[in-house]
């Protein structure tokens, strides 16, 4: 597994943390304890986008480069590489 | 609204084509127990629905069943991609490819086009909820039989 798969997994990993805490909040939202580990799940998440987006490209619509959208560059994330 | 990201909620990675798995499997894109159908259903049941824990789990398990159709899509995509004319006649994928060629068109493994026949918004918070319980039963039954497939399962 290449580093960028590997951090694209760790993301991946986190992000789907995410998505299941909120998914339990929907149901307990009044569950301080997952509020909190949720704010942590997402603060992790945050960084790795960050360090994943600087490295290899936007997974949001992020753009640093002001002479070129870099959205449209491939691969996107159907194609296999 | 919605927003989209670059990425696949799981990565797919596939090393060798299957144009006979992607004849099944083409039916958790666009079949009557498909993501399509669920993510349609949640989206739309909730609009009725009375509880606001129950807007809440509609709209973002609806959302996630779009990250769903778009592995679904990955896992079709790359399963077909590259075959030579004698690979798509002799897995019998001379049926789809004549109609869609490699494209991903939302259809039942029957062929049949995708269709709101087989889902249910009765704007009845019980029954509606009723109908989303059968339609996972459904799902998980087409994932334990069709992903156990080599080469397409996670190493």
């Amino acid at each position: 597994m290449s580093s960028k798969e590997m951090l694209l997994k760790k993301l991946s990993s986190y992000k789907f943390a995410v998505h299941e805490l909120k998914l339990f909040l929907d149901t307990h939202p009044k569950d301080k304890e997952t509020m909190k580990k949720l704010k942590e799940y997402e603060e992790k998440a945050r960084e790795l986008s960050d360090e994943y987006e600087e490295k290899y490209g936007p997974v949001k619509r992020k753009n640093n480069n002001t002479e070129y959208w870099s959205w449209v560059n491939d691969p996107w994330p159907w194609e296999a590489q | 609204m919605f927003q989209y990201e670059k990425r696949l909620q799981y990565p797919v990675r596939i090393k060798q084509t299957n144009p006979k798995l992607a004849k099944i499997i083409i039916s958790q894109y666009g079949g009557p127990d498909g993501e399509l159908g669920a993510s349609l259903r949640y989206l739309s049941q909730r609009f009725s629905m009375p509880v606001p824990e129950l807007k809440a789990t509609l709209t973002d398990i609806g959302v996630e069943e779009l990250g769903h159709l778009e592995m679904i899509g990955a896992i079709v995509y790359q399963l077909t991609k590259g075959l030579s004319e004698d690979e798509i006649k002799e897995a019998g994928f001379d049926a789809y490819f004549v109609d869609h060629t490699t494209g991903i068109y939302p259809q039942a493994a029957s062929g049949v086009p995708y269709t709101a026949a087989a889902m249910q918004v009765k704007g009845d918070p019980i029954a509606d909820l009723h109908e989303d319980l059968a339609a996972d039963a459904t799902t998980s039954k087409v994932q334990t039989t069709y992903t156990n497939a080599p080469k397409v399962k996670h190493p």
